[in-house]
């Protein structure tokens, strides 16, 4: 899938054996989106020409070559990647710090937002608990655990993981958060 | 003698009456009607079939339907492949329903901001745009409470018209300049559509690669 770390696109892709990889999202061949591409067992292969690459990001085979075996040289611009808590952590240089422990929680759901890091952030001030409970009819909602991503200006990623509860309440959760994005949305187009 | 669909192969429309025949395992005469540049849809022997000048129609004996859902459910009922239907209880019924209702405002939203963006249809299209993520939203937000139930589809653990309905203008969403990447439960909805059985392709929307052979590989496979 495709994703932005910074102002980097990436491509971030998981393996049949559940391997996972953050690669800067051009194909060493022609500049072709990776993210485009599709995974077959360990291997992505890129969309244009079909150039297959393992998860260390090096090319093992090129099918319009089928003899050869790719040099070592060619590879996809590899980031930091760490998948832990079902959140996918990537990093454009080897962090010093690992990511957070979240906590007891299970991954929830992300949704983009049209606005801004900020903007979310500064709303999230009047997230916790209170306001969500504005969704008592559907049932109370467990605790939210949400994370951040910029994806641009004027837009963000919401990940949002909740304290394992039952399916009702992760529904309302579900639910509390669409309400929240609305809300996000209508402070920037009131701004 | 089989029904006859009026087709066009770059409508979305056209393609959930040749997907759903597909998925029950039922041939179709086609008749190609060129839609675009022709305008074939817009001429008199047309219009005496369909007078509302749409893509698709099928034809059977007597019958002539120019709604697709309709098409859907009759494919469906004459394969007497009735779990497509979904379930008989109420609310499994109407959320079927609900689906296919749905699937109009992607029509009308993503569908217009496809027309425009490939064929210069006029339309308002941030306006296009905007209505087709709503419904995109609207979407992945089920996917995500049915996926919380256990359910790997619209209406159910089982695919219904109601996906049938849905999944073509969703999935060309891209072609009109509204992105999938968004809704990683949409795209996965897709994905499990695009592996089922008889599942069969239009151009933009393609088998699950992984599913398929190497090239080059293809015998050692078989
Ligand atoms: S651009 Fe990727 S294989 Fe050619």
């Amino acid at each position: 899938m495709a994703s932005v770390c910074g102002t980097l696109e990436v491509a971030v892709w998981r393996s049949a054996s559940g391997r996972v990889a953050a690669w800067v999202d051009r194909c060493p061949h022609r500049g072709m989106r990776l993210s485009h591409g599709f995974v077959r067992g360990e291997m992505l292969s890129c969309i244009y020409h079909g150039w297959r690459f393992d998860g260390a990001g090096r090319c093992r085979k090129i099918p319009a070559h089928p003899d050869l075996d790719p040099p070592e040289t060619i590879r996809t611009q590899s980031l930091a990647c760490l998948d832990a808590q079902g959140v996918i952590w990537i990093a454009s240089e080897a962090p010093a710090v690992a990511p957070p422990d979240l906590g007891n929680v299970v991954p929830l759901r992300s949704l983009t937002f049209e606005a801004g890091i900020d903007a979310v952030a500064a709303m999230t001030g009047e997230v916790p608990d209170r306001s969500l409970l504005r969704l008592d009819a559907h049932g109370p909602v467990p605790p939210l655990v949400l994370l951040l991503q910029a994806l641009g200006p004027g837009r963000s990623a919401v990940h949002a993981l909740a304290a394992p509860t039952g399916t009702g309440a992760l529904v309302a959760a579900s639910r509390a958060l669409e309400d929240f994005r609305r809300r996000t949305e209508a402070q920037g187009i009131a701004a | 003698m089989r029904p006859t669909l009026y087709d066009y192969v770059l409508s979305p429309s056209c393609y959930k009456a040749r997907l759903m025949a597909a998925l029950v395992g039922s041939e179709l005469e086609s008749v190609a009607v060129d839609f675009h540049p022709g305008g074939d849809h817009r001429k008199p022997e047309f219009l005496m079939l369909n007078p509302a000048g749409t893509l698709p129609v099928l034809t059977h004996g007597g019958l002539i339907l120019t709604e697709t859902t309709a098409m859907l459910v009759y494919l469906v009922r004459l394969a007497g492949r009735c779990e497509w239907l979904g379930g008989e209880d109420p609310a499994s019924a109407a959320r079927v329903q609900q689906w296919l209702a749905f699937s109009a405002r992607l029509t009308a939203s993503l569908g217009l901001a496809r027309l425009h963006d490939m064929l210069g249809r006029p339309a308002d299209i941030d306006a296009a745009r905007w209505a087709g993520t709503l419904c995109l939203r609207e979407l992945e937000s089920a996917l995500v409470e049915n996926r919380l139930l256990g359910e790997d589809f619209l209406a159910g653990n089982a695919p219904t018209v109601a996906d049938v309905a849905c999944f073509p203008y969703v999935m060309l969403a891209p072609d009109g300049g509204v992105s999938l990447d968004p809704y990683p439960a949409i795209r996965a909805w897709t994905r499990r559509i695009r592996a089922l059985p008889g599942f069969v392709e239009m151009p933009g929307i393609h088998r699950l690669h992984d599913l398929r052979p190497e090239p080059g590989e293809a015998e050692a496979a078989a």
